[in-house]
């Protein structure tokens, strides 16, 4: 990004930048990784487990907890998948932008909005098939009666609102943190002694893990407020 | 007496601080025309994301510290709160986060950044 808009990457060497853009294959590559990593830890389970497979297991664990705690253990079990893929992709997908040589898929708006939106529909999805026709109430507020109806349309339309920009905003908060990062990667780099970036890769890591974990969080909790049986 | 020296040196602090930027209109106004936009488009990024910054920066500053006293009051809950305080100030950060958007907008449109 410093000395112009075409960085040569690693990947140039095995696809065309101008017929597969850079988030796509980079996506590709960080699938593949985990694909691996997962067909190589199973083709060695153990009872007691060691090395990449501890490490795989304290992953699953927890977010299987962080599920089952927010959306009960018939549904968390359900939309754990999920919520699992997202976090390594995202992570892997973030870290893989440290790299010199390697361009993260998630610094272009593209691959954010793919993530998002499907969460987006999902949520919708398991909300209508869990309660029916009585999802609507879930956008009308708190008062429920035939009284109150100026205040559940009032209620209604900023709910849409809310909703609609849930997509938006997850995809976005990605995006900007990715390419601010880059950025100012690229333009420190550019002008100041090599301390510095270093500190701003070590930062990079920091926000890297914290902007997954805040993405799926955020889906976790979506997901929770649209399956959730109270009321 | 303490009171009103201290109200006298605000008041000259204050038209320190604000000089510059009266100064700056003067100036403006005897440059050209043309290049007033890009001008403008500059004041208008770094203005974004300071006062955006500024608006976060006190918003963080709160929900550290509470986080801190809670964490103070209840040490069994450390783990829970550090939680919520790292949630809390991602979402926050992200505002900011919007605001540099729209400044690099603003100067990639003027040819100011790339």
């Amino acid at each position: 990004m410093a000395a112009g808009m075409h960085e040569v990457l690693l990947m140039d060497a095995i696809v065309d930048p101008s017929k597969i853009p850079h988030n796509v294959t980079y996506a590709v590559l960080a699938s593949v990784i985990l694909i691996t990593t997962a067909l190589v830890i199973r083709r060695s389970l153990r009872m007691v487990p060691t090395g990449v497979q501890n490490v795989m297991e304290s992953v699953v664990e927890t977010f299987l907890k962080l599920t089952e705690e927010n959306m009960g253990h018939h549904w968390g079990r359900t939309l754990f998948p999920l919520i699992g893929t997202l976090f390594m992709f995202i992570l892997i997908c973030n870290f893989m932008g440290l790299i010199p040589g390697f361009a993260s898929p998630t610094s272009n708006i593209n691959t954010n909005a793919a993530m998002a939106i499907p969460v987006f529909l999902a949520t919708h999805y398991y909300g209508i098939k869990v309660h029916g026709i009585k999802y609507i109430n879930h956008f009308l507020g708190p008062i429920r009666s035939i009284f109150a109806l100026p205040l559940m349309l009032l209620m209604f339309i900023i709910e849409f609102i809310g909703h609609l920009v849930r997509p938006i905003t997850l995809s976005v908060r990605l995006f900007g943190n990715m390419l601010a990062k880059h950025i100012l990667l690229g333009v420190l780099a550019m002008l100041t002694p090599w301390i510095i970036p270093t500190l701003i890769l070590a930062l990079g890591t920091l926000i890297g893990l914290i902007q997954a974990l805040v993405f799926v969080l955020l889906t976790t909790l979506y997901l929770a407020g649209a399956v959730e049986e109270g009321h | 007496m303490r009171k009103i020296i201290s109200v006298i040196l605000m008041t000259l602090a204050l038209v320190c601080l604000l000089a510059p930027f009266v100064f700056a209109e003067e100036a403006k106004a005897a440059a050209s025309g043309d290049s007033s936009v890009k001008a403008m488009a500059a004041i208008a990024a770094g203005l974004a994301v300071g006062i955006a910054g500024l608006g976060v920066g006190i918003g963080m500053g709160i929900g550290v510290s509470k986080a801190c006293e809670g964490s103070a009051r209840n040490p069994g809950a450390t783990g829970k709160i550090q939680i919520l305080m790292i949630i809390g100030l991602a979402m926050m950060e992200s505002v900011v986060i919007y605001a540099l958007l729209v400044a690099l907008g603003l100067l990639m449109n003027q040819k100011l950044f790339f």
